[in-house]
């Protein structure tokens, strides 16, 4: 460990890196959001929604919520959180979405990032998705034992 | 245009609580994780460390994959690896475990703030990820080839 920092560069730090988390949430949530609520009135959703509600029941999700996986996938949980936000999740369900995507997420940088230290980066994020399902399932279940 | 306006109204409510509840929330984090308390709790991690098949070395990386992220992360991990040359095995390790559990404090806060359990995404991230990594460094240990 090396000396601690002062204080005050330490406030400065952790302001900075809050507005700089903040920010990269808001530019997806300010476009994706707007997108999102807008949609939810039409077919577009809905269709989507049906297509992706066998597979997403097995999580104890509605359909819709699969197009904030995709988004937690391909880009990040910035842009899935801005998806999820207008959806109208019970609480249980965004604990659950934030589970799964919590394991699962960024794949393409971090499966990349992953190799780049040496080891196998493909076989990891095939991992990753493996046990983001598995987490979901285990969830599931306890949720509906506890009566969910 | 009025649901155009209710739903930009919406993303700003959002973007609005979003910095309220973050910036505070990092900031402490920031201020608080100096203390010598957390120090001591590094150590006492220390022989935890042992059944997930890691060592020592791998402290330094794997705590900063797990606070900071496997991006801010990957810069230590990999000069770590190379510095103090550690084995493919305990590097697949490794990331298996950060692939799992990694970012912890940011990912949580943000699923937090729009109504999830942190508790719960926390508690369920770090109990499979040691499950996982401690299972295949004893499958390892088993075989002891390769």
């Amino acid at each position: 460990m090396d000396a601690v920092p002062p204080v005050s560069w330490r406030l400065r730090t952790g302001l900075t890196s809050g507005l700089q988390t903040s920010w990269k949430l808001i530019k997806y949530v300010i476009p994706l959001y707007v997108a999102v609520d807008l949609l939810k009135g039409t077919p577009v959703i809905e269709l989507l929604g049906r297509w992706f509600a066998p597979m997403m029941a097995l999580f104890g999700l509605p359909g819709e919520a699969a197009l904030a996986f995709v988004a937690a996938f391909l880009l990040n949980l910035y842009a899935a959180l801005a998806i999820m936000a207008p959806l109208d999740l019970t609480p249980w369900q965004i604990t659950q979405c934030g589970l799964m995507m919590g394991i699962a997420h960024n794949l393409l940088v971090e499966g990349a990032v992953l190799g780049s230290t040496g080891t196998r980066g493909g076989l990891l994020t095939l991992s990753r998705l493996a046990i983001a399902a598995g987490a979901g399932l285990i969830l599931h279940l306890l949720h509906r034992l506890g009566g969910g | 245009m009025e649901p155009l306006l209710a739903a930009l109204i919406g993303a700003l409510k959002l973007s609005g609580k979003l910095l309220l509840i973050i910036v505070p929330l990092v900031t402490v984090f920031e201020l608080l994780r100096y203390l010598p308390v957390f120090r001591r709790a590094g150590r006492a991690i220390d022989p935890l460390m042992r059944p997930l098949g890691l060592t020592r070395e791998a402290a330094v990386p794997l705590f900063t994959g797990i606070f900071l992220g496997i991006a801010y992360g990957a810069g230590i991990i990999i000069r770590v690896a190379q510095e103090k040359n550690l084995p493919r095995r305990q590097l697949f390790l490794m990331g298996l475990f950060l692939a799992t559990c990694h970012a912890v404090v940011e990912d949580t806060l943000i699923f937090v703030v729009i109504g999830g359990n942190g508790w719960v995404m926390l508690g369920m991230r770090l109990l499979i990820a040691c499950g996982l990594t401690a299972l295949l460094a004893w499958w390892w240990r088993r075989s002891p080839q390769v």
